[in-house]
């Protein structure tokens, strides 16, 4: 057995060895996330263009203009809409998918990759592709309604402020839908079978067997779901921009796209920072109980 | 199987068969139209007469350099970022009490943060050290914000793995440096395996850094170009569909050849 010196002097060297290992991830961290961030708010303070050799300090300005911007409000309710569908929809898409290919589905593993298979595509692939699908006089939905009689139907998707959203919706919905089927089903296969079976022994039906035994189980998945969700909504941008660039007429802005057309289309880096700050806030207010879980969680793990 | 099951079983796969049509729809079409000439295109569910291949060498004189890039620049970002995941992962995974915890929410809260919120300081960061618009300056950048969502992961990896083959090494007379470099790491393939799977994805198809940070032809990644040409204000689909596949082709291969990594790789990640 060695003394207890001995395995003392081990951990103390451990500890000098964490502290070398942990100062890498933690200096690209400071200089990559720390800085910026203090840099962006100090920057939200001034009115630079990005070439004049000194800022000009404006105080809250930039902060007090855009409460007034209907331009920026409209962002703001752009995001909250985009967070509500990203709750809702892929989510619930991917809930029934799952629910349904888990029971002994006949070639399971293709439905499998179908479903997934988009989520693997770049944003820009996304945009490109459904761009033809929604090209407004040959693209593939306007043909299939011409094709069934409901060519009146057919709209300038893209093009029309009141539907551009929706259509933006139903793109992201193809792309992301696979990542929470996937989630979710391998969710469901951890379920143990025989409280599966227990339920359908006592004569519940498949539906009650799934709202009362399945889905309560399944609560860790749907906590991983929902957070990635709210986060890709706050983030989200790649699919805005490539497809509408936040057209026509700001009318499919989010902040993220607005921001990057202050920065870098009007050069107003300090406007830009400032949308930026109120970006942070929401996702902070948003996303906090998400990271709440998670700690708790760790906590757990670690008294375990 | 008894006819009461193949009934109770028909709704459910027809409602699945829908769903699959639905999503691979865009896909056949894309296809479908990246191999039609300019006076078929307009036939959408129509197939292509002949095959027109020509579409792919347009696709391939406009990226075939942004192509190279994005290679250039995704190869080398994976395998630094699962270095410092690995190594940032380790001591977490192994310390005990608030420092360590401490350290851990700190670089956790990277993960949730906008992009929007570094992104003007960054640009004039990465022009400041003279990496803008380089393939080594999207390593770095790469490199960097992924150290949040690398480090949750190797940490729930290395937190699997038994701490009394730790304790049994140092007693053995390993250094804690020595265990992590000659044991864990060579033992650790498969959690490694699944994050290069989930890195190669989050960086091939990233495009908020490439439009911020590159320009030209130098470094500028495939995303970035494709999204160039589809904004350009006459769209020509042949061509941009052909250019699209091609871009999204690596990492779907990927996915495709190591579904069951990247699977466990997600939800190991994901549900630690």
């Amino acid at each position: 057995m060695p003394s207890f010196q001995f395995m003392r002097r081990k951990f103390q060297t451990a500890g000098m060895t964490h502290a070398i290992f942990l100062s890498l991830p933690v200096t690209l961290f400071a200089v990559f996330y720390v800085y910026p961030i203090i840099s962006t708010f100090n920057l939200s303070l001034h009115s630079w263009d990005g070439f004049s050799p000194t800022p000009k300090y404006v105080g809250l300005q930039n902060y007090i203009v855009l409460a007034h911007q209907s331009r920026f409000y409209h962002a703001v309710l752009n995001n909250i809409s985009w967070l509500v569908f990203l709750l809702l929809g892929p989510t619930s898409l991917g809930l029934l998918l799952a629910a349904l290919l888990d029971r002994g589905m006949k070639g399971q593993s293709v439905f499998r990759v179908v479903f997934f298979l988009p989520f693997t595509i770049p944003a820009v692939a996304v945009a490109a592709i459904w761009r033809w699908m929604y090209e407004p006089t040959s693209g593939l939905l306007t043909t299939i309604l011409q094709s069934i009689g409901l060519g009146s139907l057919a709209q300038n998707w893209l093009g029309d402020p009141s539907i551009v959203n929706f259509a933006l919706m139903g793109s992201m919905l193809w792309w992301t839908t696979g990542f929470a089927f996937l989630v979710f089903f391998a969710g469901l296969r951890n379920i143990p079978v025989e409280y599966i079976e227990a339920a359908r022994i006592e004569g519940a039906t498949p539906w009650q067997v799934f709202w009362k035994v399945s889905f309560p189980l399944l609560w860790p998945s749907t906590i991983v779901v929902l957070g990635m969700a709210a986060v890709d909504a706050m983030r989200l941008f790649d699919i805005v921009w490539a497809m509408t660039n936040g057209g026509p007429a700001y009318a499919s802005e989010v902040l993220a796209t607005q921001m990057y057309d202050t920065a870098f289309g009007r050069f107003e880096m300090g406007r830009a920072s400032a949308i930026s700050v109120y970006l942070l806030v929401i996702a902070g207010l948003i996303i906090m109980p998400y990271i709440h879980q998670l700690a708790k969680r760790v906590q757990e793990a670690e008294a375990e | 199987m008894n006819t009461a099951a193949a009934r109770r079983t028909a709704l459910p796969f027809s409602i699945l068969v829908v769903a699959a049509v639905i999503f691979a729809a865009p896909l056949v079409v894309a296809l479908l139209t990246s191999l039609k000439s300019p006076s078929e295109i307009t036939r959408v569910i129509a197939l292509p007469n002949e095959l027109y291949f020509q579409n792919y060498a347009i696709a391939y004189d406009r990226m075939g350099r942004s192509f190279l890039n994005s290679i250039a620049i995704t190869v080398p970002s994976v395998i630094l970022s699962l270095l410092v995941g690995a190594i940032s992962g380790y001591p977490l995974a192994y310390m005990r009490g608030a420092g360590g915890r401490a350290v851990y929410f700190f670089l956790l809260t990277g993960m949730i943060v906008p992009f929007q919120i570094v992104q003007i300081p960054l640009f004039f960061l990465i022009r400041s050290i003279g990496l803008y618009d380089s393939i080594p300056g999207m390593w770095l950048v790469h490199t960097a914000y992924s150290v949040p969502f690398c480090t949750f992961f190797m940490r729930n990896f290395f937190a699997s793995v038994p701490r009394s083959m730790y304790e049994a090494a140092l007693i053995d007379g390993c250094t804690p440096a020595g265990y992590f470099w000659r044991l864990l790491l060579p033992a650790s393939g498969s959690g490694l395996a699944a994050l290069a799977i989930i890195q190669s994805r989050a960086i091939w198809n990233d495009l908020l850094f490439a439009i911020t940070l590159t320009t030209s032809d130098k470094a500028t990644p495939v995303t970035a170009t494709i999204a160039g040409f589809a904004s350009s204000l006459q769209v020509e689909y042949g061509p941009l569909m052909a250019a699209t596949l091609i871009s999204l082709l690596p990492v779907m291969v990927t996915y495709l050849l190591f579904q069951k990594a990247f699977v466990r790789g997600l939800l190991g990640g994901a549900g630690k």
